[in-house]
């Protein structure tokens, strides 16, 4: 449904929706070696993937979603 | 007729309605903004829900009122009387075309060419009007076509893009540019040259984006055949912490082999914020890998070129495929050789790329091969350009057509029919459950209705036969083995739709086959199947999730409310029992205590009882508006005919009365109405001659006093003089000469309601009504009203009617005759005498007697009755007499003896027993008797 | 779970049709006669995924809904449809600068809302 926050690694599941763009950013810029996961994400908000584009946090898994692993692929460094 | 039809006809009988009310208020105010934009949001509700459904003729004659609607709204047409003649006439006929649907489901073939006549002339009030702006004047605009947009739409549309580009100041589309690996570049090259055409697709959505609940990146997502993509941020974000997360940033690029269409279509909302460039397919044609090489020497490249230029395209295969045996398969040389090769796969014939590009190997400059083909390709498009022609119909084709069009129907009708039996079998085959049998039974009746409609009269036995053995069997296996051998036997289901296209016209004569198509719902793919609930748990979601806000309106059938009122007539019947019951366990069985505990128990039923009677009475009323609302029509064509200036004013229009009442008041109105305005209001000029105002007042008046409606239609017409009247009675002999002295003015006037009074010559001669006023006399009196006129020569009339304000319950006075009780309705009864035989006298053979001075004719009710008993009197030989009021005269009716009063619900004589005169009906009594009531009008 | 599809619309007709379609489809579907109504009940605490509105109403039009929605906390993302007819290009740009996502357009045919539903609605 959304992303959930654990230590140092915040899990994305089936559809993250516009309003978790906020929270994700203030993770990343406090936890800046956290990583992401993104196993079972089937989408991300635009505005998510823009702060993940800022960002490029580290991929802790990507998406089994094939078409989104493709579209995401501009996170890898 | 599906629900969803049935709730268009009812809603756009309001929108008519209120359509036809504004177009009047309008004509007053011709300027009012609030009004003509309600108009116009009237019209246009009305236009886009007519295209639910297929019913061209309507939506085309709705889409020209709107789009005239829509250009007086914005003052590019004004207003004028003709105007509104113009839609009214349009709203008449749609008003007809629903009439139709209404009885028949479908609009026949004549209303075509009225629809397209008065589309245009509706058309043409909208063009007249653009023409003499000028700024409009160059624009083409449609006449018939419905999806052609109007000048000022296209202006509007105008005016919309340039707003855009305005506001265009974020989007900055650069050059295609893509990074591709060879697999991919080859991929691409493939589908280009297979046909297909590959686009570049640039998407830069706009900072504030979000905030319009769109996601730019899912949208990209959808892109079909999407070959390459890749997602950027414009620019380097300066310091994340300053972020804006919700001002995108993002771009997106990608290079799809979907259609023109298809991305249109995703880009739909969005179509400024992408750009869409076609790339041909040697833009693809790109060595990859490393340029730095000189494996390969001059004598290949001239072989193989010249192998190329002599046509000889194996060779030159041949040899490249040798080379690039020998060399490593990441040089860029290799990669241009395998170019080489997929080119002489793909376009053997384009000598001049494949030599350019095997020279390469010898320049290593880069080259421009698209920039290379553009000759090619220009001389190519016009030989392409050709090509169309060849795929127009042939005249032959049409021939075809036609010919097919006669068997149309029949393959419609064909189609329809193994659609039912395509249904019938999905009826069939959900898993069995208690209600097998009658699913079975409902089959076959469908099966035979359908075969029946077809006129298949013969097969009819076999389904009979097949549902004998089903049900013997309690299987629906015999049933089912009948269907498949029917459908097997028949031609492809797809070749019948084929030829009778899509949608299924229900033909006049079978009716049975509509019926039988509700069936069909229960595919689960059909749009507004609501039975889906009942087969399938997926949609039956609905009762568990109602929530929030419902409205407090219902719309009921008038068949549940009679219903429900005839219920609760009979529970009045039924609590009215109990009084008797009470008796009967204190006289009959000796037990007080149970009597009283029942009458106790009857008096909380009684209140109940009266309480649900008065709510559904409520529920019955309806305000008079629902006839007033036709007059300011009716009354401006009228007037408008005759050449009158006519100011109509209603007033009281919510007062309200039942149903009934209402719906029977409303052809006496009208008729009423349209006296005044022929007969009672004078022409302008002898108005002014007569120094009134040249504009005539017509007051329609609905008051409320006590338990009745009181009715006035007063107008300031030339009024009418009792002299002639009493005159013309006289001459018809409806009144004697003594009355030609002794009536009063008032008196006089009310002839008019005379049955026999109103003739051809009285209406031409008479400078007042009179014509058909009887018709609405009794009109008003089948509903228990009375009516009554007033009027002062020179300064108008005054008509009322008074009305009950429902006619649910009726108090009637029990009467005996001839060991039978009868009813006779309370509000007729004057009074009950009983009459001494002594003072019985006869006049002309007629039984009469003096009360309070007055001699009253006397009727024995047996004799009304045509019954031969005469009337019995009682122990001190007195007359039981019943005096009524009978048009306004009193009469006593000879009865054998009087009883209680009663209420009852009165219920009409339907069936054999409605042609049966001199009763207004029959109710239940407490003791479940049946009581006749008497209508003592006719029995007179 | 089933989306939550809120409709306004001042004409019954209209409301049934686009009703039907969409719960025939799975989505849950709620319903409001014109702008006013609809903001009761967005304020009363109606959270759908997405609304599709008329643009002509009495009381309330879509446009001033819209931009009224937008407003509220929790709808500044949410998709907004309009439904408009042909005819009206200059009110579906209205829309669309007002905050709509996109429109519809008049008479809309099941397969083609369901279309542009799966467009705006991610997961629908």
């Amino acid at each position: 449904m959304a992303i959930e926050y654990k230590k140092s690694l915040a899990v994305f599941t089936e559809f993250v929706g516009v309003e978790e763009a906020e929270n994700l950013l203030q993770w990343l810029l406090k936890n800046p070696k956290g990583k992401i996961n993104l196993a079972t994400c089937e989408h991300i908000h635009a505005a998510n993937l823009q702060v993940l584009m800022a960002i490029k946090p580290l991929v802790a898994a990507w998406p089994a979603d094939e078409d989104l692993q493709r579209w995401l692929a501009v996170l890898e460094k | 007729m599906n629900a969803l039809l049935e709730q268009f006809l009812s809603e756009s009988r309001d929108f008519l309605q209120g359509i036809g009310e504004k177009l009047m208020q309008l004509e007053s105010d011709p300027e009012s903004i609030p009004l003509m934009t309600e108009l116009f949001r009237f019209v246009h509700t009305l236009k886009g829900n007519s295209g639910l459904f297929d019913f061209p003729e309507m939506t085309r004659v709705l889409h020209a009122s709107e789009d005239l609607m829509d250009a007086v709204r914005h003052g590019r047409v004004s207003y004028s009387q003709d105007l509104t003649d113009q839609l009214l006439d349009a709203m008449d006929f749609v008003g007809i075309l629903m009439d139709e649907i209404e009885t028949t489901g479908r609009i026949g073939n004549s209303h075509a060419t009225n629809s397209v006549e008065l589309t245009k002339s509706l058309r043409e009030l909208l063009a007249a009007a653009s023409t003499e702006s000028e700024a409009h004047a160059a624009t083409p605009h449609g006449i018939s076509d419905i999806d052609h947009p109007s000048v000022d739409q296209v202006l509007e549309e105008f005016a919309a893009v340039e707003v855009d580009f305005a506001n265009d100041t974020t989007a900055s589309f650069g050059e295609p540019a893509f990074e591709l690996n060879e697999v991919v570049a080859m991929a691409l090259y493939r589908h280009a040259t297979g046909g297909a055409r590959v686009f570049w697709v640039e998407y830069i959505p706009e900072p504030e984006c979000f905030f319009k609940g769109e996601d730019p990146f899912y949208l990209s997502r959808q892109v079909p055949a999407v070959l390459w993509h890749q997602s950027l941020l414009q620019k380097d974000i300066p310091s994340l912490a300053e972020m804006d997360v919700y001002s995108s940033q993002l771009v997106f690029q990608l290079l799809t082999i979907a259609t023109q269409e298809e991305l249109d279509d995703i880009f739909r909302y969005v179509p400024d914020q992408i750009q869409r460039i076609e790339i041909p397919a040697l833009a693809f044609v790109v060595p990859f890998g490393s340029e730095h090489d000189d494996t390969i020497d001059d004598e290949f490249i001239t072989r193989t070129v010249g192998f190329i230029n002599d046509g000889n395209l194996e060779r030159a295969s041949h040899s490249i495929r040798t080379m690039l045996e020998l060399s490593a398969p990441e040089l860029w040389s290799s990669s241009l050789l395998r170019w080489a090769q997929l080119i002489i796969e793909l376009e053997p014939d384009n000598a001049l790329i494949q030599c350019a590009l095997i020279n390469q190997l010898r320049t290593h400059e880069p080259l421009d091969l698209v920039a290379l083909t553009q000759d090619i390709s220009s001389k190519s498009a016009s030989v392409d350009s050709h090509l169309p022609n060849a795929d127009l119909p042939h005249e032959h084709d049409e021939h075809e057509a036609i010919n097919s069009e006669a068997s149309h129907t029949d393959a419609t009708l064909m189609a329809s029919f193994y659609t039912v039996l395509t249904a019938q079998k999905n009826v069939l085959s959900v898993p069995a459950s208690p209600w097998l049998a009658g699913r079975m039974k409902s089959v076959a009746t469908t099966l035979i209705a359908t075969y029946r409609a077809t006129h298949q009269v013969d097969e009819i036995e076999h389904i009979e036969h097949a549902l004998q053995q089903a049900l013997a069997d309690n299987t629906s296996q015999p049933l089912l083995a009948w269907i498949d051998k029917v459908l097997d036997s028949a031609p492809e289901l797809s070749d019948i739709q084929e030829a009778a296209p899509i949608e299924m016209p229900i033909e006049q004569s079978t009716q049975e086959v509509s019926v039988a198509t509700e069936e069909v719902i229960l595919d689960p793919s059909s749009k507004f199947g609501r039975r889906v609930e009942d087969t399938s748990p997926h949609f039956g979601r609905r009762a568990e999730d109602t929530t929030t806000v419902v409205s407090k309106t219902l719309k009921v059938d008038q068949e549940k409310i009679d219903r429900l009122m005839n219920l609760i007539g009979e529970m009045v019947v039924a609590k009215n029992a109990l009084p008797y019951l009470a008796n009967r366990a204190e006289t009959v069985f000796g037990v007080r205590d149970l009597s009283r505990e029942i009458k106790a128990q009857y008096a909380v039923i009684n209140r109940v009882a009266e309480e649900m009677q008065d709510t559904i009475m409520q529920v019955r009323m309806m305000p008079v508006s629902f006839i007033f609302q036709r007059f300011p029509r009716m009354v401006r064509d009228i007037s408008r005919k005759l050449g009158k200036e006519v100011e109509l004013v209603l007033e009281g229009e919510s007062t309200e009365a039942d149903k009934n009442i209402i719906e029977a008041l409303s052809d006496p109105l009208i008729h009423i109405v349209r006296n005044s305005l022929d007969h009672g209001l004078e022409s302008p000029e002898v108005r002014v001659a007569a120094g009134k105002n040249a504009t005539g007042k017509l007051l329609i008046r609905a008051t409320q006093e006590s338990d009745r409606v009181l009715i006035e239609i007063i107008d300031d017409g030339r009024g009418i003089n009792p002299n002639v009247i009493k005159q013309k009675a006289y001459e018809k002999g409806l009144i004697d000469e003594s009355a030609l002295e002794r009536l009063s003015d008032e008196e006089a006037v009310n002839l008019v309601f005379a049955a026999g009074f109103s003739t051809a010559d009285v209406i031409s001669d008479l400078s007042g009504r009179g014509v058909g006023m009887d018709v609405v006399r009794s009109a008003v009196e089948r509903i228990n009203g009375t009516v009554g006129i007033e009027s002062e020569v020179g300064k108008g009339t005054r008509l009322y009617l008074s009305l009950p304000l429902s006619m649910a319950v009726t108090n009637v006075m029990i009467i005996e005759s001839n060991e039978q009780i009868f009813g006779v309705p309370m509000d007729m009864v004057v009074e009950t005498v009983r009459v001494p035989r002594v003072q019985l006298s006869s006049i002309k053979q007629k039984q009469t007697t003096v009360l309070r001075g007055r001699i009253v004719p006397l009727l024995s009710l047996n004799e009304l009755l045509a019954l031969p008993q005469e009337q019995v009197p009682n122990e001190d030989d007195e007359f039981a007499t019943l005096v009524v009021r009978v048009h306004g005269e009193h009469v006593g009716i000879v009865v054998d003896d009087f009883r209680e009063t009663v209420d009852i619900i009165l219920k009409p004589m339907s069936g054999i027993l409605g042609g049966l005169g001199g009763f207004s009906g029959a109710a239940l009594l407490g003791d479940g008797s049946v009581l006749m009531v008497l209508n003592p009008r006719e029995l007179i | 779970m089933a989306k939550i599809i809120f409709l306004v619309d001042d004409s019954a007709t209209m409301l049934m049709s686009v009703k039907n379609t969409l719960e025939m489809a799975g989505y849950k579907v709620e319903t409001a006669e014109d702008g006013v109504k609809a903001m009761a009940k967005l304020t009363a605490g109606l959270k759908p995924d997405l609304i599709i509105t008329d643009i002509n109403m009495p009381n309330m039009g879509g446009i001033e809904l819209i931009k009224k929605a937008r407003a509220l906390p929790g709808f500044r993302f949410l998709p907004i449809l309009t439904l408009t007819t042909e005819s009206q290009q200059s009110r579906r740009d209205e829309g669309k600068q007002a905050g709509a996502t996109g429109w519809l357009v008049k008479p809309v045919g099941g397969a083609d809302l369901l279309k542009v539903i799966k467009q705006v609605l991610p997961g629908a």
